[in-house]
């Protein structure tokens, strides 16, 4: 284009410059989170400081604060996006089972394998559970309903297909699933369970769980 | 026991109540050992010297009220009527209306049971033997009195009841540390109801 002079900068400048920058925030973010991960990890969500975290990223207190507006939403990011990588394989595993059973002991293996190799930062989310904010609350209530709707379309399914009655109250039944799920990280945290010994706890637990809803 | 046993006993108490306080009023990650010193007017050294860690003032702090817990059930528990299923209602309510009155104080309790860097001497959460036992008695009684099906798996429901009742204290973290014991109880006698259905003898 002939008409823009040499001395300023060309619109087809712009976009990269643009890039440019998105990929430096990006890759400040990506530190920050690994950094953050690895704190969390070792100390618990209490015993990580923001101050701690930039120092292990190698930048200042500030720049974490340009990335995150606190320590919790950095915490939220973390689980979130582990939460994205095993819930797809959650609806796989969901999904493809021929059973309310197995597909219900499917999708809680596919959580349990993937949290007990990272037990540490589980049992850091864990604890901030019961002590967080009412904002953090819920926004870790959102994330929660997915799975909620997964185990609510088991359970539907369970019934079309005449293994569940027809009248049971779901949500509670989901909700009675969930608590036994979380609950057994116990075993794995204080007593070192397997997922597979996990697994067949809850198969047992199930057994009760859904004593009154079968047909 | 000598006069520095007594001593040693009085200033335990002390700070067991002192940090019992602050950690309900205050709140656990926000309590210094030094303010429980200070609230229980002895030096931030003595309680050092009995306990290791905040993390275990709170373990002692949590058995300690054991014996209050136990002694509400010794009051309660020769009273219990009704079916089965109303009496595991009734030992639940009984629990959530003696946690709730200092419920800031259990949600700490659970959050740092989980804590991964706990030190050692930590007593994890949910190890309540006497609360198992209690659950024990009245379902095999149950089974004795054709309530309960005979072929039903105690230690699991055991498992499910303990796992529920414990979940229905999130009503109180959702709630910002206010713990509501009738709607707590409530919630626990629908999941007792809906399970309770397969459990009787077909």
């Amino acid at each position: 284009m002939s008409f823009v002079s040499l001395n300023i900068e060309s619109p087809t400048d712009a976009p990269l410059k643009l890039t440019r920058r998105a990929l430096a925030k990006q890759r400040t973010r990506e530190r920050v989170l690994s950094a953050a991960r690895r704190l969390f990890t070792e100390r618990g969500y209490e015993g990580a400081t923001i101050r701690d975290i930039a120092q292990a990223a190698g930048m200042s207190t500030g720049a974490v604060f340009a990335s995150f507006a606190d320590k919790s939403e950095l915490f939220d990011e973390i689980l979130t996006a582990d939460y994205e990588v095993i819930y797809a394989q959650m609806v796989q595993a969901a999904r493809s089972a021929p059973t309310v059973d197995a597909a219900l002991l499917g999708l809680f293996g596919v959580a349990y394998s993937f949290h007990l190799d990272q037990l540490p930062l589980l049992r850091a989310s864990i604890a901030v559970s019961w002590t967080r904010n009412d904002a953090a609350e819920r926004r870790s209530r959102t994330d929660l309903k997915h799975i909620f709707r997964l185990i609510g379309e088991v359970t539907q399914r369970g019934i079309d297909q005449g293994q569940l009655k027809s009248d049971i109250d779901a949500k509670l039944l989901a909700e009675i699933t969930w608590d036994v799920y979380v609950a057994n990280y116990r075993r794995a945290v204080f007593d070192a369970w397997t997922v597979d010994a996990l697994l067949e706890r809850l198969s047992d637990q199930l057994k009760v769980i859904f004593a009154g809803a079968r047909v | 026991m000598g006069v520095r046993d007594d001593q040693k006993q009085a200033t335990r108490e002390k700070v067991l109540e002192a940090a019992r306080d602050l950690f309900n009023d205050v709140g656990y990650e926000e309590t210094t050992i030094r303010a429980i010193a200070e609230r229980a007017g002895v030096s931030v050294g003595s309680v050092f010297t009995t306990f290791a860690s905040k993390a275990e003032v709170l373990s002692h702090v949590m058995n300690h009220r054991l014996g209050d817990l136990y002694a509400e059930f010794d009051r309660v528990v020769p009273y219990l009527r009704g079916t089965t299923i109303d009496r595991l209602c009734s030992i639940f309510a009984v629990h959530y209306a003696f946690e709730t009155r200092r419920v800031k104080l259990f949600l700490a309790h659970i959050a740092a049971s989980y804590n991964p860097s706990a030190e050692p001497g930590v007593t994890p959460y949910g190890r309540n033997e006497r609360l198992v036992q209690m659950l024990i008695d009245v379902l095999q009684d149950g089974v004795r009195k054709g309530e309960i099906r005979q072929d039903l798996d105690l230690a699991d429901v055991i498992d499910v009841l303990k796992a529920a009742y414990a979940w229905n204290y999130r009503l109180a973290a959702a709630g910002g540390g206010v713990g509501d014991a009738s709607a707590m109880s409530a919630a626990m006698d629908r999941q007792i109801a809906v399970m309770a259905e397969g459990w009787r003898p077909r």
